[in-house]
């Protein structure tokens, strides 16, 4: 059995590699994704309709703002919906299933917790980077806040569970998830209610200090905000929930 | 080369770039170096008999290969003294410096795991083969 | 010998020594074993980004790739050393399976 799944790997890795060498080469103008009309149209305007370097950043937060938000919305729904179903079946699973080691001590690792206090800011200051640069640089908001995640679920590595939960409790970052999509939300109501159709960012230069095209920009970074707020919250009450069986304590 | 994407990266003049900047062969070697270093972990990590001197050879040589290997990827880009290259230069380091604190932590940390685990170190000494590597507590 | 064929070379390279890491992630008697391993490629891994980024003239865009796999395979190993720290299935059978291998190999 082991045999033939070493085998199906192996033959699975050769076709990838194979079909590797049939892709277009890099940055390569003349292959059929760059050759089509919308990518000519995006290639030609994303510049001058939004002013962002990243035409990927443009295209996620703007021209397809209403798919990013409800990818922002399956990602909140799939973190409430761990927790509820955790909660239900963890209630009655008093231990954890692999057998506990009782002559290890819980005390947490010096060399480790030395390490990740140091690291920690440091994560956290990149997360931001990675958020705010999503414009120019790749990064957004899913990456910004998967690093922002990273860096509790770090704290509740190197300690343990309530250590972490003290800095961001299971509630409230569920709260916050909520709160991250209302502000991605609140940015398409609000160009709706000045005059534009939902999630049209240019309208808000009307109460803005900006051309319409700083509005749109401007708009992503708010939208982008909102996506990090709830992926962080996510990610952190899952790999709670999950590492806790539900419980909510002690954990990993 | 093409299978490779590089289709249209640009295109070196062999007679124009007739010799490297002294930049350029001090990265060179530095990352040369550290393929070095990255040998003797492999080879460590392969032929070493038990987990501890396995961990030994992957710790040490890994950290060390990596940085080195930076550092002389950074120097070999570093060719103009602009704005964007010293910003470059620092992101490297800011690479160089994370795997320095993290990849031994990492060591450290699965090394305990396996030494609280009970992996028995292989040793000539009867006595302890016996009893046994794990710590009792 | 151009920057650009010793990058090419630099990245074959690394790519190359991986592969006793990876005979080792796959044979490796314990799962410790596996683990280092594991993390030696996580290492290079970031390293070979950073080479790759060097190649397509790209290396602004690749560093910070090289940074955020660099993180994310810190809190992976540091997890699972962490889980397997504290969880422990079948502890005798093991262990003696491990010092058993070892024994062999020592032999050998």
């Amino acid at each position: 059995m082991r045999k033939l799944a070493v085998a199906v790997v192996v033959l699975t890795g050769g076709l990838l590699l194979y079909a590797a060498t049939d892709f277009a080469a890099w940055g390569d103008p003349e292959s059929p994704a760059s050759d089509s009309d919308v990518s000519k149209h995006f290639i030609a305007e994303t510049g001058v309709d939004t002013e962002v370097p990243n035409m990927v950043t443009a295209v996620l937060a703007d021209y397809r703002g209403f798919d990013t938000m409800f990818e922002t919305v399956v990602i909140f729904i799939a973190g409430i919906a761990i927790l509820a179903i955790l909660k239900l079946t963890g209630k009655d699973a008093t231990k954890t299933p692999g057998k506990r080691k009782d002559e290890v001590d819980d005390a947490p690792d010096l060399i480790v917790t030395h390490t990740v206090r140091l690291l920690v800011p440091i994560i956290q200051l990149f997360a931001f980077y990675v958020l705010a640069h999503g414009h120019v640089s790749p990064g957004g908001g899913f990456q910004g806040g998967v690093i922002m995640g990273a860096s509790f679920i770090l704290v509740a590595l190197a300690w343990d569970l309530p250590r972490a939960m003290d800095r961001l409790s299971v509630d409230r970052a569920i709260l916050l998830a909520g709160v991250g999509i209302l502000i991605y939300a609140g940015i398409g109501l609000l160009a709706m209610f000045l005059g534009g159709e939902f999630l049209d960012y240019a309208e808000l230069s009307t109460i803005f200090p900006v051309s319409r095209e700083m509005a749109r920009y401007h708009a992503m970074l708010g939208v982008e905000i909102g996506v990090a707020f709830t992926v962080t919250t996510v990610m952190f009450a899952i790999y709670a929930s999950l590492s806790s069986k539900g419980r909510l304590e002690g954990g990993l | 080369m093409s299978f490779l994407f590089l289709a249209n990266a640009p295109v070196v003049d062999e007679s124009v770039q007739a010799e490297l900047s002294r930049l350029e062969i001090c990265g060179m070697t530095l990352a040369g170096l550290g393929l070095l270093f990255f040998l003797g972990a492999a080879v460590g990590l392969f032929r070493f008999p038990d987990f501890y001197t396995r961990m030994h050879a992957a710790g040490k040589g890994d950290t060390l290969s990596s940085l080195l290997i930076l550092l002389g990827f950074a120097l070999i880009t570093f060719d103009d003294f602009s704005a964007l290259g010293w910003l470059l230069l620092l992101k490297i380091f800011g690479i160089v410096l994370f795997i320095m604190l993290t990849s031994p932590t990492s060591t450290h940390a699965l090394m305990r795991a396996g030494f609280e685990d009970g992996i028995e170190p292989v040793t000539n000494n009867p006595k302890r083969k016996k009893k046994g590597g794990a710590k009792k507590k | 010998m151009t920057t650009e064929e010793f990058t090419v070379c630099a990245g074959v390279a690394l790519f190359v020594l991986m592969l006793p890491a990876l005979y080792r992630v796959a044979v490796g008697p314990t799962s410790f074993d596996r683990l280092v391993a594991v993390n030696v490629i996580g290492t290079k891994t970031a390293v070979l980004l950073v080479i790759i980024g060097v190649l397509f003239n790209r290396v602004e865009m690749f560093v910070d790739f090289a940074l955020t796999y660099a993180l994310l395979n810190f809190v992976g190993s540091l997890a699972v050393a962490r889980f397997l720290n504290r969880t422990k299935p079948m502890p005798e059978e093991k262990t003696s399976r491990g010092s058993s291998r070892k024994k062999g190999a020592k032999a050998s």
